[in-house]
């Protein structure tokens, strides 16, 4: 247990994905165990974003048994892990395929390291800010202001894990055509900002075919790499909104899913109408 | 020893932040956090009286003021550590925590040094708004002195890398986003005199944003 935690430990200090580290196109982390922690920050993130209805102090209008309160606050700490890997399920295929098709030769295990770790990075961040969610779910009585601030909650972690995502893409690609041309080794840097300039560096010496491939290779995949991310935060959001309620609507008794209506993004809208008009 | 301690950190001297094992000096520094911070939340809940059952508000507020800062500070700190982390700062996080706790220790040490203001305040009005207003000023100042405290602190590490400037703007955000909510709920500070003692307000509990977005709607909306 205490290994999978170094392990991601590693991936936010960027240890696990320095080019040096990088060995033969692949992060260096294994899959299951990091799979086991992520699903743990997943369920104290749900718990978190179900305690909203815990300490309600409206009871009296809104007649909250108990036990739908445990329930939510169950269901969603079996909901959120579950959010996350069915969006990984879901944008996976197409992220091998369209890596595949702009001639990027990262394995589909090299390819599955990467989003999981992306995902670790993303749920280290949803976790940590979990206190200030409880804290905000048991002081504060508005509904909309919880989905909101959830929202926001996850746009800054998913934000962050998928330029995780690109940065280490970028690096990959970096070791892969460091590997395939003789060039001289690659500057360890970790700041993300230094990548173009590496990127830069390494092509630089303009020696053969294969270079200037690798060259228009590497730019390609990151273009279709930041269309792909687009594709992965509305997939995630889009996942919430069928897989709601997260954190339970006291006016609405508990249940596992809700009705086929509407979407996220509407959704959102309509909620900060609510916010103010209420 | 006190005093000698909060001068220090007054000056920013390397004591608070360089010096010494971290363990022992934050437990220093939060020595000086629950030392001042009584201290000025005594002042602040003296406004009713101080005498009789008054004298609990005097109590509550000042535990809570000690309580407002920690908890608040505490709530923020793991997504500090997190995206510290994750933008390669970690081998300056413990000097960056000692920073942050001495600003803390700075804020109530300046809000002490502006309670005999608040004494004056209170013996000369009685209006509870306006007693309200002014704690906010005096908090207010104290806040914006500390953040002047905190850039020196901070400097040093801003000029190893820049990105501890962006960290700094995003745990202040963090912190007053936290700290605004939970000096809402903590009320009441100050203890309305129409009202009775109590430590919490029970139909006070609720939003402070929410609030702060109704009255501004309503300001504009009719």
């Amino acid at each position: 247990m205490l290994k999978w935690f170094r392990q991601l430990d590693e991936i936010l200090r960027g240890d696990a994905t320095r080019i040096g580290s990088l060995d033969e196109g692949k992060i260096n982390i294994r899959v299951a165990g990091l799979s086991t922690v992520i699903i743990l920050l997943a369920a104290i993130y749900g718990a978190c974003m179900g305690s909203f209805n815990l300490l309600h102090p409206l009871g009296e209008e809104a007649r909250i048994k108990a036990y739908d309160m445990y329930m939510q606050l169950l269901a969603s700490s079996v909901k959120l892990p579950l959010l996350f890997f069915l969006t990984l399920l879901v944008t996976f295929p197409s992220l091998y395929v369209f890596n595949a098709l702009i001639g990027s030769r990262l394995s589909v295990v090299s390819a599955l390291r990467l989003l999981v770790a992306s995902m670790a990075v993303m749920l280290a961040v949803l976790a940590s800010l979990g206190p200030i969610v409880v804290f905000f779910s048991l002081s504060t009585t508005s509904y909309s202001f919880m989905i909101l601030l959830n929202v926001a909650i996850c746009a800054i972690a998913g934000m962050l894990g998928l330029a995780f995502l690109l940065r280490t893409l970028h690096r990959l690609v970096l070791v892969q055509e460091a590997r395939d041309c003789p060039i001289p080794p690659v500057q360890q840097s970790q700041e993300p900002g230094g990548e173009d300039q590496q990127a830069q560096k390494v092509n630089a010496p303009p020696s053969g075919a294969l270079d200037r491939v690798g060259m228009f290779t590497s730019r390609k995949a990151i273009n279709v790499f930041r269309i792909w991310t687009t594709v992965f935060a509305l997939v995630g959001a889009q996942m919430s909104w069928v897989l709601r309620p997260f954190i339970g609507n006291p006016g609405l008794g508990f249940e596992w899913f809700r009705q086929r209506e509407s979407n996220f993004f509407l959704a959102v809208l309509r909620t900060l109408g609510n916010l103010f008009s209420s | 020893m006190i005093l000698l301690r909060a001068n220090d950190v007054l000056r920013a001297t390397p004591w608070a932040v360089r010096e010494g094992r971290t363990a022992g000096r934050l437990m220093h520094l939060g020595v000086l956090v629950v030392v001042f911070g009584v201290l000025y939340g005594a002042v602040m809940g003296s406004f009713a009286g101080v005498f009789g059952e008054r004298f609990l508000q005097v109590v509550y507020s000042a535990v809570k003021v000690p309580f407002l800062l920690t908890a608040t500070f505490a709530l923020s700190l793991p997504s500090f550590f997190v995206i510290n982390t994750l933008l390669g700062l970690r081998s300056d996080f413990t000097y960056a925590v000692r920073a942050l706790v001495a600003t803390q220790a700075g804020l109530t040490i300046i809000l002490a040094s502006l309670a005999p203001f608040t004494v004056l305040w209170y013996a000369s009005f009685g209006d509870y708004r306006a007693a309200i207003l002014f704690n906010a000023v005096m908090f207010g100042t104290a806040s914006i002195s500390a953040q002047w405290l905190l850039r020196r602190f901070y400097e040093p590490l801003i000029r190893r890398n820049r990105k501890h400037r962006l960290m700094l703007r995003g745990w202040l955000v963090i912190y007053a986003f936290v700290g605004i909510q939970m000096g809402w709920v903590l009320r009441p500070f100050i203890g309305n005199p129409d009202s009775p003692t109590q430590f919490f307000r029970q139909e006070a509990w609720g939003n402070a944003y929410v609030q702060l977005a109704q009255t501004i709607v309503g300001l504009f909306g009719g």
